[in-house]
């Protein structure tokens, strides 16, 4: 166990040390210069070249990566050149706001896709396991720039019911609750469909299983079977895929950050990504590749202890 | 706002005086030229109205008197604020404008008018521009408004190591060249009177010198600050600064001690929602924010439907300008530019470009809103007409421009705007393929492509852009424009005060453009933006400015 976990650990460093150098990379061929965006439209070219070279960006891409790399392993993110903020300052606040945003869209989402999921998946081709599926086809393939204004629409402009930004200002005449209604259900309608369906077909075939109809033709109760032997076996499968929800969750809720003006980690990136804003975008970068190997590692422990056939050397 | 009597008047205002007499001059022109030349405002309005007759008072609006107390919010992106004579956008100084101060205002009307200073003079050349301060201003911090300050300012604006734009804008003025950089011409150019008076002695005619003060960076800050801003700084503005968080918003609140009129709120809130303009929309139509700084044109329909919301419009000299190198083949040709010119319906064009707000374009770079604007004759579409130039040309069967036009992915009017101009092309023969950029990356090559779409702004004075773009040799001339004729005419309109006689200038200058001009231009953008009924006091200003102190909430509207 603990040489798997240090084998993973290992693995994870790796990822995250290619991934932050493509990331750098990348952002140097991206179009337009840091120093052309701050300056605006009417700069002349002298000072562009000026300010390009106050802030160091004309020396070559290798030598700022190796530069940038260790003021990380010191614990100094860099400058963001956007809001001209040591990056610390920034990402760790907008990280914590859609953590909020993530944790409550998933405190809904797991539950209610077991439970969509196995009324579904225990009975196979009745009226409710093909509402259930179209619904959540439906809902799964509505984009969220689309559901979001189609959402707002409704609640906001129409009926007048729910704050139309979720800027989380303390001073607003509406709640902080309130202002989470929206972007969570946005999140919500766009993720839950997917598991419920991934819940629904492992639920399926758990149900066509001997140990199943056994456990039917000795007599218990439809519920017992289904709550004390296919559920726990029924949800391995969908164990891994609920984990990798949390990705997208915290690092990829970009659009429903846009739509709502929440001041999370995915509009914080977006403006990062406009702006060219390469430390702001590393950082980003690592936070999301840290998730990512993060819920992997998480998810291939829990499905050892939900399956006692695996075992990890 | 008093004016001593026995001041120096201008000589060309008795002429003025006379010209509005004779009714050659309108009021506005008048009203403009006359403040230019240091009448105050009030002094200008007095005799208009006396002359004209339609009563002395100036543009009193018949509203309630002000109500004190309450939150406004108003949405607008809050980017790093801390170095404001370096801004680059009009919003990175609507935080400041707050809390510091400009030394002129200029007002909805296109007039601009004194502001911290009392008055200012212009000798007949317009070499020497005297600048009287209030005497009545005090800082945020209860010091007094002295000539030191405005000239520790207006020193380190000119300090080329700064990197304030307003170098650019005075620096045929006042600087020389000195190798890569830039020096007062004079050891005396910027001199100081006594307490509360300044003098700009300057090595070339400027016109516009009143209106430069109210370039956006050329913000008033406390010397002792050292050209950082932030919370607590210290300005002769209306309002402090609390809070700033980039990204997110800012937090003013009201001076107890202000020595001008307002302000009315108890605090005044920035709220940034990001780029997406829908979620600006969602905040106002759920009354999160009261007011926003510039209305995307997509969110216009929806904006409408919202009974609470106001909306409030103005036409600015804020344009985009199809603009072809003269040098690039097929438009070395000035036949095809005007082919160019011909084929496009500009007032359909400000239909589909810009939901009709606005003026249709005019393909010679003066708005109808600039004083020295001459009315030429209208370029109306004509197909046949373009086709029968082409021909001449020798493009008889039609032009593929070989060029692909270049246009920024933001704002959305310019690439709709461009999309239509290329389907009237059509109609006329003339294929143009479209090569969308990042915006940021359009900023990087805007002077250098063969074909491109440029946004430029509003200018108060028509010479002011005509000056920048299409002068040889500037660095903004982004088409190589190169006509001596044109440039004999312009030099000769920036030295002319009489308002007849530039427009006289102008309008050959117009003519020159239609006929032989190296740009079309499909509209003049009007902006606007939507406000809560309840906020009174709100003028959208064609700069897109925003003055707080006016403003104040009404609950009953």
């Amino acid at each position: 166990m603990l040489a798997f976990l240090t084998r993973r650990l290992g693995h994870m460093l790796f990822t995250m040390l290619v991934a932050s150098f493509l990331i750098f990379a990348m952002s140097e061929w991206s179009p337009g210069s840091v120093a052309r965006k701050q300056l605006g439209q009417f700069a002349t070219q002298e000072q562009v070249d000026l300010l390009t070279e106050r802030l160091g960006l004309d020396r070559p891409v290798i030598v700022r990566y190796f530069e940038w790399l260790g003021g990380v392993l010191t614990g100094d993110l860099g400058m963001s050149t956007r809001f001209k903020e040591p990056v610390n300052d920034i990402i760790w606040d907008r990280l914590g706001n859609t953590a909020i945003l993530a944790a409550i869209a998933f405190a809904i989402i797991v539950p209610a896709s077991i439970i969509l999921g196995v009324l579904a998946g225990t009975a196979e081709g009745s009226v409710l396991d093909r509402s259930i599926s179209l619904g959540a086809i439906v809902t799964t393939s509505v984009p969220e720039f689309a559901s979001g204004v189609f959402l707002a629409s409704i609640f906001v402009i129409w009926l007048g019911w729910l704050p139309g930004t979720s800027t989380l200002d303390p001073t607003s005449q509406y709640s902080l609750a309130s202002q989470l209604v929206l972007p969570v259900a946005v999140m919500v309608l766009y993720d839950l469909g997917y598991v419920v369906r991934m819940v629904r077909a492992s639920m399926v075939e758990v149900m066509t299983r001997p140990y199943i109809r056994t456990a039917m033709l000795k007599g218990l109760a439809f519920r017992d079977v289904v709550m004390r032997h296919a559920l726990r076996n029924a949800l391995i499968a969908p164990f891994t895929v609920i984990l990798l929800q949390i990705n997208y969750l915290v690092i990829g809720v970009v659009v429903v950050e846009a739509v709502f003006a929440y001041p999370g980690f995915g509009r914080m990136m977006l403006d990062a990504a406009l702006f060219k804003d390469v430390a702001l975008i590393e950082a980003g970068g690592l936070v999301a590749v840290f998730i990512a190997v993060t819920t992997q590692v998480v998810g291939d422990i829990g499905y050892m202890m939900l399956n006692p056939r695996i075992r990890i050397h | 706002m008093a004016t001593s009597d026995d001041r120096k008047v201008h000589p060309y205002i008795p002429k003025l005086v006379e010209q509005l007499e004779a009714r050659r001059v309108g009021r506005r022109d008048f009203l403009r030229t006359a403040t230019l030349l240091g009448l105050s405002a009030p002094a200008a309005y007095g005799i208009a109205g006396r002359i004209l007759g339609d009563g002395a008072v100036p543009a009193a609006r018949a509203q309630a008197s002000p109500k004190q107390g309450g939150v406004l919010k108003v949405s607008m992106r809050v980017p790093e604020l801390k170095n404001p004579h370096t801004f680059s956008w009009v919003y990175d100084s609507n935080t400041v404008r707050q809390v510091n101060d400009y030394l002129t205002r200029t007002g909805v009307d296109n007039i601009t008018r004194p502001w911290l200073l009392q008055s200012w003079e212009a000798s007949d050349d317009l070499k020497t521009w005297t600048l009287n301060l209030r005497d009545d201003v005090t800082w945020n911090n209860g010091e007094p408004l002295v000539a030191d300050q405005i000239i520790w300012n207006i020193e380190r604006m000119l300090d080329p190591d700064v990197g304030s734009s307003w170098l650019g804008l005075m620096e045929a003025f006042l600087l020389d060249k000195q190798g890569e950089r830039t020096v007062l011409w004079d050891a005396n150019a910027i001199e100081k009177v006594d307490d509360h008076t300044i003098r700009l002695n300057g090595k070339s005619p400027q016109l516009a010198i009143p209106e430069n003060l109210f370039h956006y960076p050329a913000l008033m800050l406390w010397p002792e600050e050292n050209g950082e801003w932030g919370p607590g700084s210290v300005g002769t503005g209306a309002f402090t600064c609390e809070t700033v968080e980039v990204g997110k918003r800012v937090v003013l609140k009201p001076r107890s001690d202000y020595w001008g009129e307002g302000p009315y709120l108890d605090e005044l809130q920035f709220l940034d929602h990001g780029d997406d303009p829908f979620a600006e929309a969602s905040a106002l139509s759920s009354r999160q924010v009261e007011g926003q700084y510039e209305c995307n044109i997509t969110q216009l329909p929806i904006l409408q439907q919202v009974p609470h919301l106001q909306m409030h419009e103005v036409v600015t000299a804020q344009t985009g300008v199809v603009r072809m190198k003269v040098g690039a083949a097929p438009f070395d040709d000035p036949r095809v530019r005007k082919a160019m010119r011909m084929a496009l319906d500009t007032r359909k064009l400000l239909q589909i470009g810009h939901a009709g707000i606005g003026g249709p374009g005019e393909h010679h770079h003066v708005s109808p809103i600039h004083p020295e604007y001459a009315e030429v004759p209208f370029m109306e579409q004509d197909i046949e007409g373009a086709k029968a130039l082409l021909a001449e040309a020798g493009f008889p069967d039609g032009l593929n421009v070989e060029h692909r036009i270049t246009v920024p992915n933001n704002p959305a009017w310019e690439q709709i705007t461009v999309q239509a101009c290329v389907e009237m092309w059509r109609e006329a023969g003339i294929n143009v393929d479209i090569n969308i950029v990042p915006e940021a990356q359009y900023w990087e090559v805007w002077t250098q492509v063969p074909f491109g779409f440029t946004r430029w702004t509003h200018r108060p004075l028509g010479v002011m852009v005509l000056g920048l773009a299409y002068r040889s040799g500037v660095p903004w001339n982004e088409t190589d424009y190169n006509n001596p004729e044109f440039e004999e005419l312009l030099a000769k309109a920036e030295a002319t005060l009489d308002v007849d006689e530039r427009r006289t200038i102008m309008a050959d200058i117009e003519r020159l453009m239609l006929e032989d001009g190296p740009i079309a231009i499909p509209l003049w953008r009007g902006l606007f933006s939507f406000w809560d009924k309840k906020v009174q006091g709100f003028d959208h200003h064609p700069t897109s400015y925003i003055f707080a102190e006016n403003l104040w909430l009404d609950d009953q509207a």
